[in-house]
């Protein structure tokens, strides 16, 4: 399959800090996933790939080109969409507005094809039916999509995505999920997220990334193994989990770096195994013992 | 919504690159739309047609509202126009259209208040009831249409491009208010200047270190002072002043080699711009004059 981002031992520094540090990666066709908690790097990272930042050290190619050059940069932005993790939006336009300009700014200038195009993602995210409503007045949902329409014109085959899914209800997550996962065949989409569940039901790589290092590179089923045996529930939490949660049906969710035996396991999901990667890495102070699932969630993010 | 496949779209359909006239028009739209410049137009409009129910014997009791108006809140309009796109940065410049692209295309929409300017002028030119030729004191038909321009069409233009330089390099939002205050205070401090202390070569300087400058007064009725300086390198000047906001706009995001480019045609700029207003200062009549209809302008007494 063709390589269509490489990145060899590049890094991004801010001042004196190393926000990325010797990241290698070769992304191709298909979705990859990118964990991590706050601050790991995922967005710095996502801004590499996008063009926006140069790296400080190491090189970057996207489709084969070298972004530092500035014809190749163009050609590059050319086949590339992305969704920045915040967005803002200028007063007074509408969502066909907004979109619209973007497209302009894509090189998309013949009225009917680009209003065609536009017309096309809106619908695609949903939004079609408020395409002439200001964007101020729409949902931080319905803003979100927005966002993501205009990252999705034109098809890109490199789609970078910082948390697409943030604020977007469940019905048109897996809507998404659908339109990303058809893109996928012939597109790189790069989705940062603290959705596990979407890296589950979408990628089949995963990247995860804590203090500017890659920390995992592999299958999502591959990570998911790893946890196998160290997932258990039990009435109490469990003094010898890393982690423990009570669930909806009352009993506690342990997971422990440990494999146990003689308790009721259960088939781990990619959260446990994110959960347990991250409780292993020295000098991440662990997970802690017993909390509640909205503590548990705020180590993921 | 469509929850089927993404009809991915072929490269044959996708435009050629972006041609800068598509951007301009939609900037230019967003401009005329704009609720600050349509403001100024109404005024100017309001003001022109207001003006010309009587005669005017001082043209720049006229002149000066399309400059207040299409140039001051045009270039506050320019500003936040051009400032509004700041928060969706992150998404636009990823964008194949550079900043430098973006930014031409919003100087290049300053062609509707441009427009704008060059319709008050001809509004003024045939509505206005002006008793006889001595409209612009002393200052011959041809000085007569470069203060003319330079005081009603130039600063239309000028105005909304240093609105774009200024929104380009400045993020606080209200500095286009703070600099038009300030333009205003400056043009009216040495206008009062002039007006007192005629003969001198330094208020004569300080006059023209201006976007815009009067060139007469009205003395008393029938009678216009005609001050120091040239209207016709006065206007070279601005329009110098026009190209410097223009480059320094441009300059923000540009990549190396066009920043080194638009250095380069920065200072050959800079340096016509200083040439022309030393030009402005010392061209033109020498000394103060006043004139009455019919008779030879007579050098006011120092």
């Amino acid at each position: 399959m063709t390589t269509s981002i490489s990145l060899r031992g590049a890094g991004r520094r801010f001042g004196t800090a190393w926000a990325l540090a010797d990241v290698s990666l070769e992304l191709e066709p298909g979705v990859i996933g990118l964990l991590g908690p706050n601050g790991a790097g995922k967005t710095t990272l996502l801004r590499l790939l996008a063009t926006a930042l140069p790296p400080s050290q190491g090189e970057l190619t996207v489709l084969g080109r070298d972004p530092a050059v500035p014809a190749q940069r163009t050609e590059v932005r050319r086949r590339l969409g992305y969704l920045p993790q915040e967005i803002g939006f200028p007063r007074g336009f509408t969502a066909f507005a907004f979109v619209d300009y973007i497209a302009v700014l894509k090189e998309w200038t013949q009225p009917d094809r680009r209003h065609a195009e536009v017309r096309r993602v809106l619908d695609l995210v949903g939004v079609s039916g408020s395409s002439a409503k200001r964007l101020r007045a729409m949902s931080g949902g319905q803003r979100r999509r927005v966002a993501l329409a205009q990252a999705l014109l034109g098809s890109p085959p490199v789609l970078i995505l910082d948390e697409p899914t943030a604020g977007v209800d469940p019905e048109q997550r897996a809507v998404l999920r659908t339109v990303l996962a058809e893109l996928a065949r012939t597109s790189t989409v790069v989705l940062s997220t603290h959705q596990t569940e979407d890296v589950a039901a979408l990628c089949d790589r995963v990247v995860v990334l804590d203090r500017g290092r890659v920390r995992y590179d592999g299958q999502v089923t591959e990570l998911v193994g790893r946890a196998a045996g160290r997932v258990w529930l039990a009435d109490a939490p469990d003094p010898a989990a890393s982690v423990s949660w009570r669930t909806g049906t009352g009993r506690y969710r342990n997971v422990a770096e440990d494999a146990r035996s003689g308790v009721e396991h259960v088939e781990p999901s990619l959260e446990d195994a994110y959960l347990l990667l991250r409780g292993s890495e020295p000098g991440s102070g662990g997970l802690g013992g017993s909390t509640d699932r909205g503590q548990a969630e705020e180590l993921t993010s | 919504m469509t929850a089927a496949a993404p009809a991915t779209v072929a490269p044959a359909a996708r435009a050629r690159p972006t041609s800068l006239a598509v951007l301009a028009r939609f900037e230019a739209r967003r401009f005329t739309l704009n609720p600050i410049f349509l403001a100024a137009a109404a005024l100017t409009a309001y003001i022109l047609w207001d003006r010309q129910r009587g005669v005017v014997t001082d043209t720049n009791t006229v002149s000066v509202y399309p400059a207040i108006f299409l140039g001051g809140l045009g270039m506050v309009a320019a500003f936040w126009l051009t400032q509004s796109m700041r928060r969706s940065a992150d998404a636009l410049d990823v964008a194949p259209t550079s900043w430098p692209a973006r930014t031409g295309a919003i100087c290049l929409a300053a062609a509707i208040p441009l427009l704008c300017g060059c319709l008050s002028l001809l509004a003024i030119v045939i509505f206005q009831h002006v008793p006889g030729i001595w409209s612009y004191g002393a200052l011959g038909t041809s000085a007569g249409v470069a203060a003319a321009l330079s005081q009603t069409v130039v600063p239309a233009l000028g105005g909304p491009l240093l609105g774009v330089a200024l929104a380009r390099w400045v993020r606080f939002p209200g500095a286009a208010v703070v600099l038009f205050l300030i333009l205003y205070g400056w043009v009216t401090l040495t206008y009062t200047l002039a007006a007192s202390h005629r003969h001198s070569t330094l208020i004569v300087m300080l006059r023209f270190f201006a976007p815009f400058a009067f060139f007469t007064e009205e003395d008393s009725p029938g009678r216009v002072e005609t001050w120091r300086g040239s209207p016709w390198f006065f206007l070279g000047w601005q329009l110098c002043l026009c190209a410097v906001a223009v480059i320094v706009a441009l300059l923000r995001g540009a990549d190396p080699g066009l920043r080194t480019r638009l250095l380069r045609l920065l200072a050959g700029v800079l340096a016509l711009t200083a040439l022309l207003y030393a030009l402005a200062v010392v061209g033109g009549w020498a000394y103060p004059v006043i004139s009455t209809p019919g008779a030879a302008p007579v050098p006011i007494a120092g």
